[in-house]
């Protein structure tokens, strides 16, 4: 009797042995996401904050799954090319990345997630807004922000302003294009009288096109859809020429800690659209998961380019593990996964529909006052009051 | 009325400008048949060097000069004494050298000085100038025409009444020639090397207190000085001058009667017209390339 228990009790001990030693490795696994991002050529800057929110996410990842899982990440700049960018992903593709988080530019979007559909490797992204990209079938192509979202900000900021006239300069760009003409169309079914001038991306000299809307439209507000220097160089044009308006108002990457920082004269009652007020604050437990995350690799402060950034690659990486423990760590295994999404993160709430958009993505708008950025609309997430009216020249 | 001043006077600002920034390609051009195409770097690296300046010391840019000068001379003769080493087709090999020394030099400032955009924090600089109560510059703009003027006029004066001046043009009449007459052409090559890197670093400071400055404007700024370049005929200083302000009038009127977007396309109708008319351009010798 004494040596049979005992022989069943070394039996046991090596059953459960051999059995955690077959088990574990079919738990764990490392994951391997790949990036391509721009961090030279003419979208650098935005490419840069995008891949040190990307590059957050993978540690909080690593952190959360850590003894059980490990994330990687691999990335190859684009140099704001889209042929380079096709080049970055199929190479990526050619070293086993499971999906890709990343990328900037409508333009460079496209034939990039073009090569990842090819590739049979989901796609997921914030860096392009052309209505067109989700509209191609792609089963794995995923954003957390659409045109839409910015273009609903901005016509509702309008609105709450009771304006009734408006002159948008726009660049002539695919995107800047197609959100200058959502809000012109939104605009118009309002009733307002809308006045539209776009320019090239190499223009540097603004007076021509604020002379037009300050003696021929007579606008109550400038609506300004383009980029950083093309944003200056309207504002300074109309700090220059002074046209009777009672809002300066810009789309993306206007209403950022950088602007403030750089150009404190030039900003001053200027409207952008924000996801975060200025100084940042990080009150949840998401937002400080975050924040602390990104001190923890980087000096200064974050931006919406590394909270998108962030909130991507967070939202893939736990579709990813939840797609491995079924057993379908592929292309629909990890679509379907991020199509169950229904999450209210820190950039608001995040779900995909059909096309792979976010339906539920609204921008907030901020406003430049002295030095800080409060959030002014919707009224939902206010941080304080609009200045209205406000010039940077009043 | 009011439309149409403001467009002519800002297109004649503009020009100004655009002059300062063509006339360094211009004398390389005009001296040794070598387009240098990292010229537009050469002019953003002075632009870099006062925003550093500035940043750092939070002194005027303008102070910057001395130090931009002295940068960018020694990396205008540091492309000059690899453009001189070319034996062969020289004239096609130096595009893709200078080419290449374009692209490092804009991922070099990327390296050093990040993708961000930088313009300068002195205010005096963003001041409004008005002209006859309708007429609207920035300091800055006014500044840099007439630093443009006085640039174009200095440089041609120099060229016209100065020894090395003479030597440079009688080496881009005839380099053999002037070899025999007791010239030193590679001498003379140098100092049109190192004055178009002065006037590459008046052009990038006068750039920094203007406008935003990030790394990728340097290739736009060298198609544009290649284009007045061509336009003014070889060599030709006060071609240069009109080529630019012709240029900029053209971008003012386009952009202000039709659309901005258009006035890259107009700028460069009339430069094919131009060069259809008159092959060797608007100051060119005829029968010459």
């Amino acid at each position: 009797m004494k040596f049979l228990s005992l022989s069943g009790f070394i039996g046991c001990a090596l059953g459960m042995a051999l059995g955690a030693g077959f088990s574990s490795p079919a738990h764990s696994a490392n994951f391997v996401i790949g990036e391509h991002t721009p961090l030279s050529g003419k979208l650098a800057r935005v490419g840069t904050g995008s891949h040190r929110g990307v590059m957050t996410g993978i540690k909080v990842l690593n952190d959360k799954y850590a003894g059980q899982h490990t994330f990687e990440l691999k990335t190859i700049d684009d140099e704001s090319s889209p042929a380079k960018a096709v080049s970055a992903v199929e190479k990526l593709a050619s070293e086993g990345v499971i999906a890709f988080s990343g990328g900037y530019a409508s333009g460079v979007i496209g034939p990039a997630s073009e090569a990842a559909n090819k590739a049979q490797i989901p796609y997921i992204t914030f860096g392009g807004v052309a209505t067109a990209l989700s509209q191609r079938g792609h089963e794995g192509f995923f954003r957390i922000n659409s045109a839409a979202g910015y273009g609903k900000a901005i016509v509702g900021l309008v609105d709450e302003m009771g304006l009734k006239s408006v002159s948008i300069a726009y660049s002539n760009k695919e995107a800047t294009h197609k959100m200058a003409g959502y809000i012109e169309k939104k605009l118009s079914e309002k009733g307002l009288k809308v006045s539209t001038h776009e320019y090239d991306a190499h223009v540097k000299d603004f007076k021509s096109i604020v002379n037009k809307i300050k003696l021929r439209d007579r606008s109550e507000a400038i609506l300004m859809v383009g980029y950083e220097s093309e944003y200056v160089g309207i504002l300074r044009a109309a700090k220059l020429l002074k046209p009777d308006v009672k809002a300066m108002i810009g789309v993306w990457s206007l209403a950022t800690g950088k602007m403030a920082k750089e150009f404190p004269d030039l900003m001053e009652n200027v409207y952008g659209t924000a996801m975060l007020p200025f100084p940042v604050s990080f009150n949840s437990p998401k937002q400080k998961l975050f924040y602390e995350a990104f001190k923890a690799n980087f000096k200064d402060e974050p931006s919406y380019l590394e909270q998108f950034g962030y909130v991507q690659t967070r939202l893939l990486g736990e579709a990813i593990v939840r797609a491995f423990d079924k057993n379908e760590l592929n292309l629909k295994g990890i679509a379907g996964e991020l199509r169950k999404t229904d999450e209210e993160t820190i950039s608001g709430r995040v779900r995909f529909d059909e096309h792979g958009d976010n339906p539920e993505f609204v921008q907030r708008v901020g406003q430049h006052q002295k030095g800080t950025i409060p959030l002014v609309w919707p009224a939902t997430s206010k941080t304080g009051e609009k200045v209205f009216p406000g010039t940077p020249w009043q | 009325m009011e439309l149409t001043a403001q467009a002519i006077f800002t297109g004649l600002l503009m020009g100004g400008f655009y002059g300062l920034v063509a006339v360094g390609l211009a004398l390389v051009f005009g001296t040794m048949k070598v387009i240098n195409l990292a010229h537009g770097e050469l002019v953003l690296l002075a632009a870099y060097i006062a925003y550093a300046v500035e940043s750092q010391t939070g002194i005027n840019p303008l102070l910057a000069m001395p130090i931009a000068m002295a940068v960018v001379i020694a990396a205008s003769l540091i492309t000059f004494y690899l453009t001189n080493k070319i034996k062969k087709d020289r004239e096609l090999n130096s595009l893709i050298l200078t080419f290449g020394l374009g692209i490092v030099l804009t991922n070099g400032l990327l390296m050093v000085f990040s993708a961000d955009i930088y313009s300068t924090q002195n205010a005096w600089f963003m001041e409004g100038l008005v002209i006859a109560d309708s007429l609207f510059s920035m300091r800055s703009e006014m500044l840099a025409f007439v630093v443009g003027l006085c640039a174009l006029g200095g440089l041609y004066w120099w060229l016209n009444h100065t020894w090395h001046g003479r030597a440079i043009r009688s080496v881009s009449s005839n380099r053999d020639a002037a070899k025999l007459m007791g010239m030193n052409p590679t001498k003379a090559e140098l100092w049109s090397w190192g004055v178009a890197g002065v006037l590459a670093a008046l052009a990038g400071v006068m750039l920094y207190v203007t406008s935003v400055i990030h790394p990728p404007i340097g290739h736009s700024l060298t198609i544009k000085a290649f284009i007045i370049t061509v336009l003014a005929g070889m060599g030709s200083i006060p071609g240069v001058l009109v080529g630019a302000l012709m240029i900029g009038v053209i971008e003012g009127l386009t952009t202000t009667f039709f659309q901005s977007s258009l006035s890259e396309l107009a700028s460069m109708t009339v430069f094919l017209l131009v060069l259809l008319v008159m092959p060797s351009g608007l100051f060119g010798k005829k029968g010459g390339h």
